[in-house]
């Protein structure tokens, strides 16, 4: 029989880069990202301590991630600006996915492009094309309709196709 | 079938990375704390939070009074007497085991309109802080918890 605390690892094994991945649209740094992600997942403990104690299901967790974050977000927003011009200097390589082929232009290109995307699309795009979450389950997490979901989605798509055919255009240009 | 859209094939080329090593450890870590023998060795009551209002042995007792230590009064006598009758037991004796925040829910309130003519999105949470007592000398475990309702306003800068 398998404790909770070896199922929980494997969860975390599993679902820890899409959970870091959600939680920096919600930070300044990685490391802030890491401090939501761990701080979910303790909530996520005692939440689920009269549940058998199993691993929570991701779109509760993309809601406390959430949560955490808006929280954060309210506390700290004076530091902000001071805190983003040290993230510059130090942190400029601070990306948020990592393509796969080496010397991907397209993948690099697009990678930009999602960390620009304003948090309403990103959310939904981060959910559901890494988070593997259905529109249903993405409107449940973010309190909107499931259509208004699959809008957010459609649109933000178009937005990084813009973005693609506009940063080839520059480079094509500039070649 | 439908074609995929060749921007999600291009998404597909990109992987969202592993948490650090060191974090990844210290969640793990975290982790066996929270599974180890002094996090499931103690017995909470049973029960909804206001079943702990039953006296049922000094920890009970000991709880409320170090619960009425955090209760802020504009007279300090109500709370000396309530420390002098259950002199006996000091606070010193309960020990905080644990404390949590949890969501219970969250309901979308939709947008509501500030004074400056800007637009805020309002989302209401209903939390549950809960903490966990216990007495040394009895060993009894007491869960004390708050029910707290919070309206969270963010700005809306785009659709």
């Amino acid at each position: 029989m398998n404790c909770p605390a070896s199922s929980w690892k494997h969860w975390l094994a599993e679902n820890g880069p899409r959970l870091l991945l959600f939680a920096r649209g919600w930070s300044n740094s990685r490391q802030d990202a890491e401090d939501l992600v761990q701080e979910a997942i303790l909530r996520m403990w005692h939440h689920q301590a009269d549940k058998g104690a199993t691993p929570p299901d991701l779109p509760l967790v993309f809601s406390t991630i959430r949560f955490c974050g808006l929280n954060h977000h309210r506390s700290e927003s004076r530091r902000r600006k001071r805190e983003e011009s040290v993230i510059y200097l130090n942190d400029f390589q601070d990306v948020w996915l990592d393509p796969v082929l080496e010397e991907d232009e397209e993948a690099v290109i697009l990678r930009h492009a999602v960390q620009q995307l304003s948090q309403k699309l990103r959310e939904v795009v981060v959910m559901k094309f890494w988070g593997g979450l259905t529109f249903l389950q993405i409107s449940e997490t973010l309190a909107i309709s499931p259509n208004t979901a699959a809008s957010r989605y459609r649109y933000a798509l178009e937005q990084l196709a813009q973005e693609l055919r506009r940063m080839k255009e520059d480079r094509h240009a500039s070649a | 079938m439908q074609a995929p859209n060749p921007i999600e094939e291009i998404l597909a080329r990109l992987m969202p990375p592993a948490l650090s090593q060191s974090r990844q450890f210290e969640i793990e870590e975290m982790i066996d704390e929270l599974a180890g023998p002094d996090a499931t060795t103690h017995a909470p009551l049973p029960s909804p939070w206001w079943r702990s209002r039953m006296l049922i042995g000094s920890g009970i007792a000991a709880a409320l009074a170090t619960l009425c230590a955090f209760i802020p009064s504009k007279s300090n006598t109500p709370i000396a007497q309530t420390t002098h009758n259950l002199s006996p037991i000091s606070s010193s004796e309960m020990v905080l085991i644990s404390e949590s925040d949890r969501i219970e829910s969250m309901t979308d309130e939709g947008w509501q309109d500030e004074a400056d003519g800007s637009a805020m999105h309002a989302l209401r949470v209903n939390a549950v802080g809960q903490n966990s007592l216990r007495d040394e000398e009895s060993g009894m475990v007491v869960q004390i918890s708050e029910l707290r309702e919070e309206l969270l306003l963010t700005p809306i800068s785009a659709f």
